[in-house]
Parts: structure tokens; sequence; C-alpha cells
């Protein structure tokens, strides 16, 4: 067979040709795709899980009610290692995919801080757990939050604290990292608007392995109260431990690290009595407790608040590209401001300008490891 | 007074932990004149085969013994594995081995057992004991126990048995050591068991206190290895002074200035050796040794 000009030249071009062909093909696939950072590996493997988890459960519920704009949504994931340096990557992969339409980020501040750079440059919604207030507010349009922010908690932490349990010498202990020093400071300003400012304001550095110094700080400042923000429960275990070893048995109210299933497992009793807020509470709403039992069901666990964000993320999302009936990022966007009155597992949502889907808090109590609602405080401004 | 002397005893429980993984250090070092860097990861898989030894049913001390008889085969299959392939090479392959071999146990863990961290039991029903205005925790207080014993032991071993003898006529000069008739593979084989079985007992007594986690062993080893530095690299003696020394500086240095800079303390102290006195404390200078 002779090989003429014209079948080279056009061999050639369906060889440069195919690879887009291929890809575009591929983009029209019969798939939404949504993509998922999440800690597989890393001191948050356990809780990753659960994310996951809760992820899972709502597109598999999305899927069988006629799925995303007529077509099956689908989860792609990435390990995101517990770390900056792994979620920038884990992200990048992702944004390198064109057909992905939204991406689930992190529950950890400091890691939202990291990849929110490239989710500006990159221009899709990306929908977020991480309650450094900051994340909304600067200027990032395309951070949607699933949690109250810890302008939230820190108020109603305080508030709690001072007017309910009737405490004002407080001692705030907080991580060193973005979601710990926002959240230490929200919790201060709170209390010195409550006329009950900390007699201890106290940082630690995630992944310690001895907390006594610190708690040597809280006995030593005559606090009656302690208020935390703990990013990762291995510390929280370890601290709880040591609190009530050396003798410390004031009030404690935590951030909702303090209720997460991982914690309660590794610190057991040192936890009990304690209290904490906690954006899922399974008693708090109907949604709240329609979750808790699908997923009581599906995982054999008791729900936490690292399954419940991702669940309501994917659910509002889908939502949001059905209502805006194209995957136009812009137009995603715009649905899912408009988003009001939705009753997910951590509340009803109505999203403000800036991105923040909730308004308030739970605050629950640990009776003997079982987490038992109290009470839910909704702020309107 | 007080907040002092209860920062020494958890200084140096925590140091005691740190000193017993740098002496696994030490002892490959002065076997092969390479750093393992999976020495943290043996504490970690001893910790996880106790959890595993006691869910399945064996009493504590069944499962102590079981999960250190899984780190001596372990040492077997690391210096076969890792070790022996690479022995007559230079030191940077070995090194890069050892960190492959860590990432590698790392990643087995997690994929045979999963990311859940667990509780691991301490060996007393009593959490611990207030002695005045000092809390002497019951975990601490074996780790301490079990440090000064092997100090005991270690100096017994290399300095009154045949066998600690060869060992060390190895670890100083292997040519002359072969040359006397010591299997010198033999003595290496002996010594990463010892290293496994050293590693694995401080992962296994850490374990009540700082819980089992696939990070666990990488958190106490960066700390040991500095231990190691400050003490002296390839002195028994150093690795236990190092390790000491480091979790009452650290323990100290985060109570009374600052504790957010806690490891900051830490190695602050191991930059003033390498600049100071890069030898260790008890180390010889390196110009002697060439």
């Amino acid at each position: 067979m002779r090989l003429t000009r014209r079948d080279f030249a056009a061999g050639i071009a369906a060889g440069i040709a195919a690879p887009y062909l291929i890809k575009s093909a591929h983009a029209q696939s019969a798939t939404i795709k949504i993509g998922m950072c999440a800690p597989v590996t890393g001191p948050a493997a356990e809780s990753g899980g659960y994310a996951i988890k809760g992820a899972k459960l709502a597109l598999e519920a999305v899927n069988k009610a006629g799925g995303i704009l007529g077509k099956q949504g689908e989860l792609i994931i990435e390990d995101d290692q517990t770390t900056n340096p792994g979620i920038v990557l884990a992200f990048s992969k992702l944004a390198a995919q064109p057909d992905i339409v939204g991406f689930l980020g992190s529950i950890r501040s400091t890691q939202v801080h990291a990849i929110s750079p490239d989710v500006m440059k990159l221009g899709k919604p990306v929908m977020i757990g991480g309650t450094d207030p900051n994340l909304t507010h600067m200027g990032n349009q395309w951070l949607f939050r699933f949690r109250p922010n810890d302008s939230y908690s820190g108020r109603v932490i305080a508030e709690y604290g001072v007017s309910t349990l009737g405490k004002k010498k407080w001692a705030v202990l907080h991580s060193t990292d973005a979601f710990g020093t926002a959240g230490g400071k929200a919790l201060t300003e709170a209390l010195t608007k409550l006329g009950a400012p900390p007699v201890l304001d106290q940082g630690y550095a995630n992944q310690s392995q001895d907390f006594t110094p610190v708690v040597l700080a809280i006995k030593q400042s005559g606090a009656d109260i302690l208020g935390s923000y703990f990013t990762f429960e291995n510390d929280l275990g370890i601290f709880a431990r040591q609190l009530r070893q050396l003798g410390v048995n004031i009030p404690w109210v935590g951030s909702p690290s303090i209720v997460n299933i991982t914690a309660l497992k590794l610190a057991g009793p040192a936890l009990y009595n304690t209290y904490g807020v906690a954006d899922y509470a399974e008693d708090s709403s109907e949604g709240s407790k329609a979750f808790g039992k699908i997923y009581r069901d599906a995982v054999k666990v008791a729900p936490d608040n690292q399954s419940s964000w991702t669940f309501d993320a994917i659910n509002v999302l889908s939502a949001a590209i059905n209502k805006a009936g194209s995957t136009d990022p812009a137009k995603i966007r715009e649905a899912i401001l408009s988003t009001k009155k939705f009753a997910g597992a951590e509340g009803e949502y109505n999203f403000d300008q800036n991105g923040d889907g909730l308004h308030g808090y739970n605050i629950v109590k640990n009776d003997k490891g079982n987490i038992v609602f109290d009470k839910h405080i909704e702020f309107n401004d | 007074m007080d907040l002092a002397l209860q920062l020494l005893f958890t200084g140096i429980g925590i140091g005691a932990v740190y000193a017993l993984v740098a002496l696994g250090f030490v002892l490959i070092f002065r076997a092969t004149n390479v750093v393992n860097f999976a020495q943290g990861e043996f504490s970690m898989v001893a910790a996880y085969l106790m959890v595993v030894a006691v869910e399945a049913g064996l009493p504590y001390w069944a499962a102590f013994i079981v999960a250190l008889l899984g780190m001596a085969l372990l040492g077997v299959v690391f210096n076969l594995g890792v070790y022996y392939p690479l022995r007559h090479r230079t030191y940077l392959p070995v090194i890069i081995a050892t960190i492959g071999a860590s990432i590698l146990l790392a990643n087995s863990v997690l994929a045979i057992y999963g990311p859940q961290p667990q509780v691991l039991q301490g060996w007393f029903d009593t959490p611990g004991i207030q002695l005045g205005p000092v809390y002497l925790d019951s975990q601490y207080l074996l780790i301490i126990g079990v440090t000064i014993c092997l100090v005991i032991f270690n100096f017994w071993f290399f300095e009154k048995t045949l066998l600690g003898k060869k060992l060390q006529a190895t670890s100083q000069d292997k040519e002359m050591a072969s040359l006397l008739g010591i299997s010198v593979s033999t003595m290496i084989m002996i010594t990463f068991i010892y290293s496994a079985v050293l590693g694995g007992l401080a992962g296994i007594l850490v374990a009540p206190v700082l819980f089992v986690s696939i990070q666990m062993g990488s958190t106490i080893a960066l700390k040991a290895f500095a231990a190691t530095i400050i003490g002296g690299f390839g002195d028994v003696a150093g690795a236990i002074i190092g390790g000491l020394a480091l979790g009452v500086i650290e323990t100290f240095g985060a109570a009374y200035i600052s504790v957010p800079y806690k490891d900051g303390f830490a190695f602050l102290v191991l930059v003033a050796f390498l600049v100071f006195r890069p030898q260790g404390i008890f180390g010889e200078r390196v110009a002697e040794k060439a």
C-alpha cells in the first residue's frame, strides 16, 4: 500500500485531534463529576473516612432521585494527607480535570486557606467545612461554607458559660493553626463583650505529646471554666486525660471536636460532663434525625459533623446545579447563594452573600459518653 | 516548687520514651554506620501488634510477648530486606532505603488496620498515684523504670557478656572482628533484632499515653533522633542522657517560656549542639574518629 501525502496529513490531523475528541466526549459523559479532597491518610484519616461516607450517602440519594441534570453524579476523591501541601496537590489534581463541576474542600480552615488562591484562580464552586470566619470574608467568592463559622461558636460558648453556667473566670485554650487562632480570638472577643475577659489565653502546637505545662497553667490561672478549640482529636484526648489526672475538674465547653466520635473514643470518661458547641446534633431538627437514621443504617456508627457537612454539601450543590439548569460556575454560584430554608443534617441553610449557609450552633452535653442535645442558638446578624 | 516537681516528673517520663527509641538508633548506627529512619515505625508497628493481640483475646502479658516476638521477626526481615542487600554500598543508599522502609511500614499498617487511632490500656488498673503535690502517672513510672532497667542491662550485656563484646567489636571494626572469627553478619542481624525490640518496647509503653496511631512513631522518632545527636551519636549513655535532657528541656521550656514553641526548644538545643559541640555530650570528636 502506498502512503500518499494526503493520507499522511489526514493521519497526523487525526492523531492530533483524537485526544481532544476523546476528552470532549469524556466531558460530555454520562456523569456529573464532583471532586472531593479528603484526608484518607494522616492524623485525620479516621474522620476523613466519615466525611467520604457522608458525601457518598448523599450522592446515592441524589442519584436515586433522578441525579443531577438528568445524569448520575460521580464523586472523584483525592487524598489531602491531612496536610496543607497535601491538599494543594490533591486540589490541583482535581482542578486539572475540566469535567469536574464543583468540589468539596476541607473541614480544616488551615487547609482551606492553603487552597484558597487556587480556588480563586480556577473559578469553580468549592464547598468547605472550615470554620475560620475569615474564609468567607476575604474576597474569595467561590467558597461556600456548610458549617456555622467560629464567630458564632465563640459567641455560643461564651454565652452558655457565662449566662447558663454562671462562670466568669475563663481559661481559653486553642491550637495555633488558622482554625484554633481564629476560634480563640472569637471566644476571647465574645467573653470580653460579656464582661468576662479570659484570665488565661493559651495556644498550643498541634500534635503535642504532652499537655502537662498547659494543664498546670490552667490550674495556676485560677480559672473556673475552660473554653477550647482543638484541631485534632489525638491532642484533645491526651489533654483531657491529663487535665483530669492533674485534678482539674472545672466545667469545660469546647468547640465541635469535643463531641467527635474519635475524640469520645480516645478520651473516654475524661470527657464526661463536658459541653460542646456542635453544628451537628442528632436531636436538633427533623433533618438531623433523618440523616442520623440513614447514616447509622449504612455505616453502623453514630453520625457526627465530619459526615453531616459533606452530606449537606453534596445535597445543596446538586440541588443548585439542578436549579441553575447548567454546570456554568457562575450560575451554580448564584443558585447556591439563593438557597434558603434548605433543611439539612446540620440545620436550616440560608446562604448569605458571603457564602455562609448556617448562622447558629447547638449546645450539647457529654452524658457518660452519650451526646445529649440541650438547645440551639441562632443569630440573625 | 510543686510545679517544678510535676514538670520534672513528666519531662523525665517523656524523655525516657525518647531515650528508648534513641537507643535503637544508636545500636544500629554503631553496628552499620547508618541511621535507621524506620526506628520510629518500629514503635508504631509494635503498638498495633499489641492492640491486635489484645483484641484477639490474649492476656496483656501474652500480647506483650507476642508483640515483642513480632518485632524480633521484623528486625530479621528488615535486616535481610533493607540493610543486607545494600551492605557493601555507601551509607547513602542504605539511609534512603530505611526512609523507604519507614514509608512502607506506615502505609502497610494503614492499609491493613485502617486509619482509626486506637486506645491501648496500660499495665496497671490505677492510672497513677498522688505523691504530695505531684501526680505520678503509672505509665510514666513504668517507662522510667524500664529505661533504668535497660541502662543496667545494656551495661551488663555489652561489658560483661561475650556476645555483647562481639557486638562491640563488630561495631568498632568489622574487618578486624571478622579476622578474629566473629560472624559480622550474625552480629548485625542480632543488632537489628535488638533495635526493633527496643523500638517496639518504647511504642508499647507509650501507647497508653499517646494513643496508637500511624503517626505516633514518626513524632517520637524525630525527637529521639535529636536526642541521639545531643547525647553523642553512637554512644549508649549519650542516647539515654540526651533523651532525658530533651524531655525535661521541652517540658520546662513550655511551662516557663512558651507552650506553642515547645518543639522549638528541643530543636534549638539540637542546633546549639550542632554548632558548638557537634560530637554531642559523650561523643568522640570527628577528627579523632577519622
